[in-house]
């Protein structure tokens, strides 16, 4: 189910400007993948048009053979429930404690409460938060935030993980755990792609990198740990 | 594209379906919808206090039609006419009239009232025989008195009275419709005053409904939008406000009732009294049970339509970033 596509994919504003020009890339079912690029390279558009969060000027973009511009809203819902998305500004909900914000994707597929509950909990200890479960969002620092948000992207262990600089607010330390843990969801199947720009971390991983450039891809390399090159 | 990746039938299948799932996911959104509106009570017993006053009226108009149906089809009198000879006129020719009446078709019934009978009826029913005694003769004229057949209109009330008018040694007739007759009138008024009045509130409460879903979805965008990222589809998204809907308007629906309870205990007396002084008793029918499931019935049915308006308006196209 994680095969993905993009075929001559343009994204062009209404201001004119194009974050996106004639993209055409391929990730295959089970690949781990950085997007990385400098700032205002189009990540960040990129991983929106993967999460139907906006449409593309032209192109198509296929997963799994379904052309996402032409989804239906319900095909659209069973779609993100089967894709794990990390934001970059969380939204997490603030009236809802931890367990309640991480427990959403799984309520929405109307999962039994008992197995929501130890779900729940794995996922929370995965990121380090489980003594935090009962706190609101608002009690939290921005890197706890985010740990709760990637905690809410994995819970459903989808077939898709998107993550747009999911380590932006954290330590190396954390940050090195967190890759391990969607290392994990790779080994299982799951295909991953991260928007980093954290060259060290890049480097360290040993993953394929898809590099973009002024809404073009300027690289397409598998890269081994330590081979990336940081002045691209 | 390759044949390995060509859509399948169902690339992304549900983990969770069918109806316990259903069931579970409607147990879960009504609880939490239940624990919304009691949470802001204020603002709860705001709204049912409006969708109640916007019920109360109609419900009840229809309650006092019901019972003014009630009174006329149980009251026996029908109307007609009565016929008032000259003084002093032939038994004979009274009993002519009589019967050339009872003749008709659109006739059901005459009574006779001799002058002898009416001057013995005056003084029983007022009390004046002495005051009569002072005078030479008789005042009061003999008379009688029609009534219309079932089927008959007042239509054919009036021909009658026209052809009574022609009779000899007649000098007046009068036409009668009985109390109950204007009774019947004001209950075909009253009813379809209610329908007018139920139609319109009825739209009342589907827009106070709807507004206060509509500032409930404006109050929990940003967890609607979180919902859409996670894979809720439309209807999850809908379904709190069509719980939101039906609790304002069952809400709404009991304060009717409360509403109608209280007015009818302030106006059991007077009423009481009124219906006494027409030799009537005061029966209250149509404040039962089955009224009050029917009045929270609809009140649930205009809160859910009121909340899927507002859904429509506020849910379709939703933009999630």
């Amino acid at each position: 189910m994680g095969h993905i596509e993009f075929h001559q994919v343009t994204k062009r504003f209404d201001n004119g400007h194009e974050a996106l020009k004639d993209v055409t890339v391929a990730f295959e079912e089970g690949s781990m993948t950085f997007l990385t690029g400098h700032s205002g390279a189009g990540k960040s558009t990129f991983l929106k048009l993967l999460m139907c969060l906006d449409q593309p000027s032209r192109g198509q973009i296929l997963v799994n053979g379904v052309n996402l511009t032409q989804i239906s809203s319900r095909r659209l819902a069973y779609y993100r429930q089967n894709l794990g998305a990390v934001y970059q500004d969380h939204h997490l909900l603030a009236h809802r404690t931890v367990f309640d914000n991480v427990a959403l994707p799984l309520r929405v597929s109307g999962m039994l409460e008992k197995d929501i509950a130890r779900r729940v909990r794995a996922a929370l200890s995965r990121v380090g938060l489980l003594p935090r479960e009962h706190l609101f969002p608002g009690q939290l620092s921005t890197g706890e935030q985010q740990r709760v948000g990637i905690a809410r992207a994995v819970v459903p262990r989808p077939k898709i993980l998107l993550a747009d600089e999911p380590t932006g607010n954290l330590d190396p330390e954390l940050s090195r755990d967190i890759m391990h843990l969607f290392e994990q969801f790779n080994q299982v199947g799951t295909t991953v792609i991260i928007a980093s720009h954290d060259h060290g971390l890049i480097e360290s991983m040993g993953w394929r990198i898809v590099e973009l450039g002024n809404g073009s891809i300027v690289r397409d390399q598998n890269n081994e740990p330590g081979s990336y090159d940081t002045e691209k | 594209m390759t044949r390995k990746n060509r859509p399948r039938k169902d690339p992304w299948p549900r983990s969770h379906t069918g109806p316990l799932t259903w069931w579970r996911d409607h147990k879960r959104v009504a609880r939490e919808t239940l624990h919304f509106v009691s949470a802001r009570l204020g603002t709860s017993m705001l709204v049912w206090l409006l969708v109640g006053i916007a019920l109360a009226l109609p419900a009840g108009l229809f309650l006092v039609q019901i019972n003014l149906t009630g009174m006329t089809t149980a009251w026996e009198g029908r109307p007609g006419l009565s016929v008032y000879f000259d003084l002093g006129l032939a038994d004979a020719e009274i009993a002519a009239a009589a019967a050339a009446l009872l003749a008709r078709s659109e006739i059901s019934g005459v009574k006779v009232t001799t002058q002898d009978e009416a001057l013995r009826e005056f003084q029983t029913y007022t009390g004046l025989a002495n005051a009569l005694d002072l005078l030479a003769e008789n005042p009061l004229p003999a008379s009688l008195r029609a009534t219309l057949a079932e089927d008959a209109s007042l239509v054919d009330l009036e021909l009658v009275a026209e052809f009574a008018g022609r009779s000899a040694g007649v000098s007046e007739v009068v036409v009668e419709k009985t109390w109950l007759q204007r009774v019947t009138d004001i209950t075909r008024v009253v009813s379809r005053l209610g329908m007018m009045l139920g139609a319109l509130f009825g739209l009342g409460a589907v827009l106070v409904t709807a507004t206060s879903v509509r500032l409930a979805i404006e109050a929990r965008l940003e967890e609607l939008r979180v919902l859409k990222l996670v894979g809720a589809t439309d209807r999850q998204i809908r379904r709190p406000y069509l719980y939101f809907g039906a609790f304002y308007g069952l809400g709404g629906g009991l304060i009717a009732a409360m509403l109608i309870s209280l007015c009818l205990v302030i106006v059991e007396t007077p009423l009481t009294h009124l219906l006494g002084s027409y030799g009537q008793e005061l029966k209250m029918s149509g404040f039962d049970p089955k009224f009050l499931l029917v009045l929270l019935a609809v009140g649930g049915i205009l809160g859910i339509a009121g909340a899927l308006l507002a859904a429509r308006q506020r849910l379709t196209d939703l933009e999630i970033l």
